[in-house]
């Protein structure tokens, strides 16, 4: 572990061009996460918590300022650059699980395998993966709308951790989840970051949010607490 | 391919969507069929007709370029100066030719004639008995012996239910070219002692198949001309001779141009019209089956679009995880590419099926069916299937792989 952030967002903003007019989601933001940090981001609905998330996982770069992942510039990196930051670097877990429905549940945790070595797990890592999780055998051959909103979210938290990533992104997690088994989840992640993992978290639900180290509330596109 | 992962989610995007792929694929199979039976047809009448002109490829015929007014010696104003192939320049074609070939003279007309009660036109050929089986076969009976006596070709006996034994009589009125004896048009009777087997397309324009051949004896006694030939047959021993022997004739016999000359021809300058003719017409019939194709692929780019646009949140999750921008793109020409495999397999088979009965029906005969050069259609029309299908899969796929991983979570 080092003094330099994993993440870092340097007086960043983000600008739409709307019909309506220039909308700025996230205003003069400048924020470090550091390696094994667990943060959860708070704040009401149009505080830029989705546009940071977005910026954060490299889906979108901000429109000034800069934002550094494990030091580079990921202004700088073109688009494949980019993609292989995401595939080996963070892990997505969403809370419309947002699992591919073509794929078993085995399946789409073996994906960011196939993506990153191009060619199927013969390792077993995938299978140890949704073990690991709580995903049988069994339960790994059933497509996502075979499984509960739980046993979806657990296949995504796999998937999400299957390439090793250093990040774990974690929109709302719980958000489709009923009380008891999002706290099951959440205790997956708190397993996580005690094992190494930097979390971020997105969250509306204060008692979720109090799983993390940090809370950064957002408002109006600004930091207002960190 | 089989076991790349973005293969198989195209495999089973087809299948989920089953009943929407099998429909655009069928329209590449139209094609697909379309394109092939035309070509195939193209083929098979060009390989037939090759065929049969270069049963006569030995042939040289020698023609008057001068219009016959009419048959000599049956009227007054008949000019043999301008009728026909004189004894005189017939004896210069065989001084030419020689040992080198057969000369085989023949008159022809077309006239009339009754069998029992029945009344048929044809071609009559007046020609030495002992020419007829140097290039004729007769299938059943005897060649001419005597005066009266004739041949005739198969379709001629069939079609009129002639048969050796019977007899013809024949109008003495050429239909030709205008005769001046129409008037005075007299039947004469031949009996039929032989049937000629089926010539087909000959490039010798000796089409015997619904015609009469009778002695030039009778055929001179009944039309007048003699020794002023319609035509001269040259048959040459060697091929490879041919060109030899027509530029000797040609020095020999068309000395005056003035007082008309003979046109000499034979079977490669026909084969070459009419290959010519035939390769238009199945250009002309591929690009008929070539806008089945078209119309196929608008509808295979409109089941991928929709499958794009069905797809977008999951194009969404794809991208953001990590998957490149041309994996995305691959995937969905895998499925543009699984339509047209499909299609063009079940093409390619229902080609060959409905090709051969095709063929059949059109030609009489399926003979050239499965050579090379026809047979190359089905797997060249299952091709162009292929290649259509995944060209109308470009843009969607492009489209797919350039979307806005943000946008495209967003999108329900």
């Amino acid at each position: 572990m080092t003094d330099t952030p994993l993440i870092s967002l340097v007086d960043a903003t983000k600008t739409y061009h709307l019909e309506s007019g220039d909308f700025t989601a996230l205003n003069h933001v400048s924020l470090d996460i550091m390696e094994n940090d667990f943060v959860a981001i708070m704040g009401p609905s149009g505080s830029g918590k989705s546009t940071m998330m977005n910026q954060l996982g490299i889906l979108d770069v901000p429109t000034t300022g800069n934002l550094y992942i494990e030091g580079r510039d990921v202004a700088k990196m073109t688009n494949l650059e980019r993609t292989h930051l995401r595939r080996d670097t963070i892990g997505y877990i969403f809370q419309k699980f947002y699992l591919i429905p073509l794929l078993s549940a085995y399946e789409n945790v073996e994906y960011p395998l196939i993506l990153k070595n191009k060619t199927r797990d013969t390792t077993g890592r995938a299978s140890a993966m949704l073990e690991a999780v709580g995903i049988d055998k069994e339960k790994g051959e059933h497509r996502p709308n075979q499984l509960s909103g739980g046993q979806q979210q657990r296949v995504a938290i796999a998937r999400a951790l299957v390439n090793d990533p250093k990040i774990l992104l974690c929109d709302e997690p719980t958000g489709n989840l009923d009380r008891k088994t999002g706290y099951q989840i959440m205790e997956i992640l708190c397993d996580l970051q005690r094992k190494g993992k930097t979390v971020i978290l997105v969250t509306h639900d204060p008692k979720i949010a109090e799983y993390a180290q940090r809370i950064i509330r957002l408002d109006d596109g600004r930091i207002v607490e960190s | 391919m089989i076991g790349d992962i973005f293969f198989q989610l195209s495999v089973r995007s087809v299948k989920v969507n089953f009943t929407r792929s099998l429909l655009a694929s069928i329209g590449i199979v139209i094609g697909v069929v379309a394109i092939s039976c035309m070509g195939m047809l193209g083929t098979n009448m060009s390989l037939q007709v090759e065929d049969q002109l270069s049963a006569s490829a030995n042939t040289i015929v020698i023609t008057s370029d001068a219009i016959r007014m009419g048959p000599p010696g049956m009227g007054s104003s008949s000019s043999s100066s301008s009728s026909g192939i004189s004894k005189t320049q017939l004896n210069k074609i065989k001084a030419v030719v020689g040992t080198n070939g057969t000369v085989i003279p023949l008159y022809y007309t077309t006239t009339q004639f009754t069998s029992g009660n029945t009344q048929g036109r044809g071609s009559i050929y007046g020609m030495n008995p002992s020419d007829v089986n140097e290039f004729l076969t007769i299938g059943n009976g005897t060649n001419i012996a005597g005066m009266n006596e004739a041949l005739i070709g198969l379709t001629l006996s069939d079609t009129m239910g002639i048969n050796v034994g019977d007899r013809i009589k024949i109008s003495s009125a050429s239909e030709g070219p205008p005769t001046n004896n129409t008037a005075s048009a007299s039947r004469a009777t031949v009996t039929v002692v032989g049937i000629i087997d089926t010539r087909g397309t000959v490039s010798d324009s000796v089409s015997t198949d619904n015609g009469i051949v009778v002695s030039k004896e009778w055929y001179t006694a009944q039309y007048g001309g003699k020794d002023q030939y319609t035509q001269v047959n040259v048959l040459a021993n060697d091929v490879g001779d041919i060109s030899d022997i027509e530029d000797q004739i040609d020095t020999v016999v068309n000395t005056d141009k003035k007082k008309g000359s003979l046109r000499i021809s034979d079977a490669s300058s026909q084969l070459d019209t009419i290959s010519s003719t035939l390769e238009t017409l199945t250009l002309f019939c591929l690009a008929i089956g070539g806008i089945s194709l078209i119309v196929a692929a608008v509808s295979i780019f409109n089941v991928m679009m929709m499958s794009v646009n069905e797809r977008v949140q999951e194009i969404g999750i794809l991208l953001s995880i990590g998957t490149e921008s041309g994996e995305v793109r691959r995937m969905f020409l895998y499925e543009a590419f699984i339509l047209g495999i499909v299609g063009a397999a079940i093409g390619g088979v229902m080609s060959i099926v409905i090709g051969y009965s095709v063929v059949d029906a059109m030609i009489g005969t399926t003979e050239y069916f499965f050579t090379p050069t026809s047979i190359i259609y089905v797997p060249a029309g299952m091709f162009v299937g292929m290649v259509v299908c995944v060209l109308s899969g470009l843009y969607p796929a492009w489209r797919a792989s350039n979307m806005d991983p943000i946008d495209a979570l967003r999108s329900e």
